[in-house]
């Protein structure tokens, strides 16, 4: 069981009774899959192989319904609890295949796959155990296409990479890529949060400068 | 003679056109490359693109124009944020970290992107852009022209005059008045995604009752000589830019309606309320735009029409100002939106860099065209069944009239948010079962929206009123009433208001080889068409795009040129 896998099984109770909790989660998963998408039909558009086109055209078209499906569910929730649905699920790719070359970019998806398998199990065990047989069987349903994502990414890595000492040394690569990413993001996160606290300040102290345009406009 | 590039990006449906000694050569939306739905970003795939349509090096490329002026955006926002002050506080950060976290640095990224030198990158102006796009691309030598649209740099609204000389602003409409957020906050407000459900608002409104004119007066105000202006206390664009409306709306109108609720026309009062809302809205938007337009003609004097900017997507609202404006000839930019920036801007570098006007615009097929035997490698790899036709049309119009739902995928595809026949889903239009399998099983979206018509030019009197095609109905444009006496055989077409937004097809045109075929087989040359994507997807771009939306929605064939696929 992965560390992501032992804190998700942990903190369930935590994160999915938090009143409002559940749907903006299950929200988040539908963007992660459509950004996996994204990604996805930017590989298949690239890569040299139709049998290859074929197989991430597939998996594109499983990750567009899973983002159905998880956003479809969170506005049920959301409408049932007298909120607004979240909208559709909107997300940007990263161009990972460009990025990366094909290789990586199978080790990389073939973590997220596994990474994502896994947490999903502990989800689904926690909503059978907590008599939510909606929820269960939403992470059920997407819990065997993961597997089977985990399973042709590992084939093809073994391919492309040529045996398995290659692949395990790709997988080594996404796994120090993924932390240097999640370091970035971390990075990005504070920073933004100093930028709105910034400019906030800055609005502060610009007040006067607007109430002038305000008043003047008025006159005018 | 000059090779101009233009481009629209970073607010949404991003866009890149190539115009080459005067020629439009090229246009292409983003999202069809991206497959993400009105994708904003900057247009690398686009661009890249229309480069190689118009087989040329970007280094080769006398201009890039850039459809609106950066600057003087940033400059709007931010003096919108602090007159706004406090209410806008929320709101600033994000507003200015987008402005300097890469809007202004569009010019720059442009030049780095392409590898060009940064003096050949140059903005314009937004509504120039939208102006050109329409005058430009028309058949007229002089024409008013109106661009109404969200937002510009400052204007909302204006009235140009076209001529030989090129376009002279006539004059124009500040922010913030502006039918475009008038129309983009009800459309929040009745649940939908903004720049997104605006069509949706335009199909619910024939199923309501414009009785709620006297509370949208008040909202929106028309002086009677084709000026308006919005009452600021209803709107919240300062400081909400998702909703950009305010509580007072709410009090004047009833609470919002959650946004991912099912639609009950038949069964819910509250429903039919919304829609009686909507129907005022499209009322006071049609009210002001034929008063704007009569505007236009009294201050031009001309008798030609051309129209761009988002709201002249609103193919009702545009119908009504042909029938009451008082012009003998109307042109709407089939690209009306923001992508359609893309092309004015390319347009107004050529005409600076001396190049002619282009011919009239006849076709949106500006698009990549699809690669058949991709399709057929592809489908291979997919263990999808696909065969050759030696009579595609023939073929198509025989599983048409057994009732199948078959997509079409021929040529380049279209710019602008209309499938004319490159990229398009046909069915036959009789039955209004047919109507409502499309709306819930293949393209998953809400029960009321329409579908349009496609029916060979000659064909057009005998079914529709409103005289014979005009330079509208190429297009799908415009709405005209379906003959009472035709409307069984197009059920599935005649929206609830006896209404379609028809497309005729004249000689040579994509559709034409399947509607006479179609008439051979079902008696009728007139063909269901409705776009080639799902709800929230872009409409299908290549043969890959094509296979994936056989693979994942309920229609019974795809056919790429002459290959017909089928699972």
């Amino acid at each position: 069981m992965t560390a992501r896998a032992r804190a998700a099984r942990a903190l369930n109770r935590v994160v999915w009774r938090w009143p409002g909790r559940d749907a903006r989660k299950l929200h988040a998963f539908a963007r992660a899959e459509e950004g996996s998408r994204v990604d996805l039909l930017l590989a298949a558009r690239r890569t040299s192989s139709a049998a290859r086109r074929a197989l991430y055209l597939r998996h594109a078209l499983d990750e567009a319904r899973h983002a159905l499906m998880f956003s479809r569910r969170a506005a049920e929730l959301r409408l049932a609890s007298g909120r607004p649905a979240l909208g559709p699920p909107r997300a940007d790719g990263e161009a990972l295949f460009d990025r990366l070359g094909e290789v990586r970019f199978l080790a990389f998806v073939h973590r997220g796959e596994a990474r994502g398998r896994a947490q999903f199990e502990a989800y689904r065990g926690h909503f059978a155990a907590a008599g939510d047989a909606r929820t269960r069987a939403l992470f059920e349903a997407i819990v065997g296409d993961e597997r089977r994502h985990e399973e042709y990414t590992r084939a093809l890595l073994v391919e492309l990479a040529g045996g398995e000492r290659a692949a395990r040394r790709a997988l080594r690569w996404a796994a120090a890529w993924e932390a240097w990413r999640a370091w970035r993001r971390a990075g990005r996160f504070v920073a933004e949060r100093l930028f709105v606290i910034t400019m906030m300040a800055l609005y502060v102290v610009l007040a006067p400068v607007g109430l002038a345009m305000r008043f003047s406009s008025r006159r005018r | 003679m000059a090779a101009v590039l233009g481009v629209s990006a970073q607010y949404h449906d991003a866009a890149a056109a190539l115009v080459v000694d005067g020629r439009v050569v090229a246009a292409v939306q983003e999202e069809r490359l991206t497959r993400r739905k009105g994708d904003p970003s900057l247009p690398r795939e686009a661009m890249r693109a229309c480069l190689r349509l118009g087989g040329i090096e970007a280094g080769a490329l006398d201009r890039v124009v850039f459809y609106e002026n950066p600057y003087a955006k940033l400059e709007r926002v931010v003096n919108g944020a602090l007159r706004a002050f406090p209410t806008a506080i929320g709101l600033f950060p994000r507003a200015v970290g987008s402005q300097l976290g890469g809007k202004i640095w569009v010019l720059d990224a442009l030049a780095e992107t392409l590898d060009v030198p940064r003096a050949r990158v140059v903005p314009s102006e937004h509504h120039l852009t939208h102006a050109a796009s329409a005058f430009y691309a028309s058949p007229y030598p002089r024409a008013a022209v109106l661009t109404v649209d969200g937002a510009g740099e400052e204007l909302s609204t204006a009235i140009w005059r076209g001529d030989e000389g090129g376009l002279a602003l006539v004059e124009g409409i500040a922010l913030p008045d502006s039918l475009g957020l008038l129309y983009a906050a009800l459309t929040a407000w009745l649940g939908f995604e903004v720049n997104d459900g605006e069509y949706k608002v335009m199909g619910l409104a024939a199923f309501g009752q414009p009785r709620f004119r006297d509370e949208l007066a008040r909202v929106v105000r028309l002086d009677g000589d084709g000026g308006f202006s919005l009452d600021e206390k209803y709107f919240a664009h300062e400081h909400d830019a998702e909703l950009g409306f305010s509580g007072e709306l709410e009090r004047l109108l009833g609470p919002r309606r959650a946004a991912g609720r099912a639609w009950d026309l038949d069964g819910s009062a509250e429903d039919r309320r919304y829609a009686d809302v909507a129907a005022s809205l499209q009322a006071a938007l049609e009210e002001a735009l034929v008063g704007l337009a009569r505007r236009a003609r009294a201050r031009t004097g001309l008798d030609a029409l051309c129209l761009a900017g988002g709201v002249a997507l609103n193919c009702v609202a545009v119908s009504r100002v042909a029938r009451e404006a008082g012009f003998e000839r109307l042109f709407v930019q089939p690209a009306a939106g923001d992508a359609g920036g893309a092309l004015g801007a390319a347009l107004v570098g050529a005409r600076d860099l001396g190049d002619p006007r282009p011919a009239p615009q006849t076709t949106t097929a500006l698009g990549e065209p699809v690669d058949e035997a991709e399709a057929a490698e592809l489908a291979a790899a997919l263990g999808l069944r696909a065969a050759p036709s030696d009579d595609p049309d023939r073929e198509i119009a025989a599983r048409l009239a057994r009732g199948e739902v078959v997509g079409v995928v021929r040529g380049r595809f279209e710019f602008g948010p209309r499938a004319l026949g490159q990229r398009s889903l046909l069915a036959l239009p009789r039955d209004a079962a047919t109507r409502e399998r499309l709306n819930r099983v293949v393209k998953r979206r809400e029960p009321f929206r329409p579908f349009a018509p496609a029916v060979a030019a000659e064909a057009t009197e005998r079914l529709f009123e409103g005289g014979p095609p005009d330079d509208l109905t190429p297009f799908m444009t415009s709405v005209r009433p379906v003959r009472p006496e035709a409307r069984a055989r197009l059920a599935a077409v005649t929206h609830v208001d006896g209404t379609a937004r028809l497309q005729t097809v004249g000689e040579g045109g994509a559709l034409a080889g399947i509607l006479a075929a179609v008439e051979r087989e079902a008696g009728l040359p007139v063909v269901l068409n409705t776009s080639l994507n799902g709800a929230g997807e872009p409409i299908v771009g290549g043969a890959l795009d094509a296979l994936g939306f056989l693979l994942s929605h309920a229609v019974d064939a795809v056919v790429v040129e002459s290959l017909v696929v089928t699972r």
